[in-house]
């Protein structure tokens, strides 16, 4: 029953294939996505913890 | 009603509703994919191979609606120089190029054992092509440039050139004629086909679009956080 599924009469192949195709297509779209969008905020998190470190900095100036 | 164009609202959207979207998109991904490949019944004259159309018709309908949406986006940038519609056309341009590329592919997947070849320099399949490469060059030109303001001018006028690709799209199997076969479903009439095909192909079209949608919200909020990186 399982093989006659796979099978697809005699069409598998190229039903397997388009399915897999758009399958592995839309999650690389969205691995790259979600990866970009970790590294993106990644920066942002060191940018606003720099910015910080320059705010401490200067309270610490003034007070010297 | 304008309220939610406005980027501030539109980013808090896309942190609150990413979670329930994704559940959505799983519930609807199983319901779909379980009706396309085992519930709906086979056609009478292309037997089983009709199930490539629960791909390739959402498929060609998502990559043909984000471009028309990348074309408007982008006239309303350049008339009206409103930046957000900009980066909404750029953000929805690796969508609908990988939904272009899945209907081609599985056009051809599908055409094999249909038609007896993989592809025909036929009006649809070759417009379809022209807008797969249209979809590459717009993408490649806001990578290449590095400068927003150039970008911004040179996508949106090959976005609004690229328009006139759609109507060919959509009317080049009633101008010409091709091995494609006449849409089945249309706006100005009833669907000639069954509805137990016609069911699953719209939950697969909804299932598409939910997923777009996520993919839209990821993507939205890495370009409006690398816009403020770079303004830094």
């Amino acid at each position: 029953m399982i093989l006659n599924f796979l099978n697809m009469g005699g069409y598998g192949f190229y039903i397997w294939l388009s399915y897999s195709f758009a399958l592995v297509s839309l999650y690389s779209l969205y691995y790259f996505s979600s990866k970009q969008l970790k590294s993106v905020k990644h920066l942002e998190a060191i940018y606003s913890s720099s910015s910080l470190e320059k705010v401490v900095d200067l309270n610490s100036a003034q007070r010297i | 009603m304008f309220e939610i164009f406005r980027p501030r609202v539109f980013f808090n959207l896309a942190n609150s509703s990413l979670f329930w979207l994704k559940l959505l998109f799983i519930i609807s991904l199983i319901i779909s994919l379980s009706f396309a490949l085992i519930f709906s019944p086979i056609d009478y004259l292309q037997k089983d191979t009709v199930r490539i159309m629960y791909v390739h018709v959402p498929s060609s309908w998502i990559s043909l609606f984000i471009f028309l949406i990348i074309g408007v986006s982008s006239f309303i940038s350049l008339i009206f120089r409103i930046k957000i519609f900009s980066v909404y056309a750029k953000t929805l341009a690796p969508i609908g190029f990988v939904f272009s590329l899945i209907s081609l592919v599985s056009g051809s997947l599908w055409g094999y054992p249909t038609w007896g070849t993989w592809w025909s320099w036929d009006a649809r399949l070759t417009s379809m092509l022209v807008l797969v490469l249209i979809y590459f060059i717009y993408i490649c030109t806001w990578n290449l440039i590095k400068n927003f303001n150039t970008a911004e001018k040179i996508t949106n006028i090959i976005a609004i050139i690229g328009l006139i690709n759609l109507p060919i799209i959509k009317f080049s199997v009633n101008w010409w004629n091709t091995l494609h076969q006449p849409s089945s479903i249309t706006l100005s009439s009833a669907p000639t086909i069954h509805v137990s095909i016609l069911a699953p192909l719209l939950m697969m079209f909804f299932t598409l679009c939910i997923f777009s949608l996520i993919i839209f919200l990821i993507r939205y909020k890495y370009e409006i956080i690398n816009f403020r990186i770079n303004k830094k």
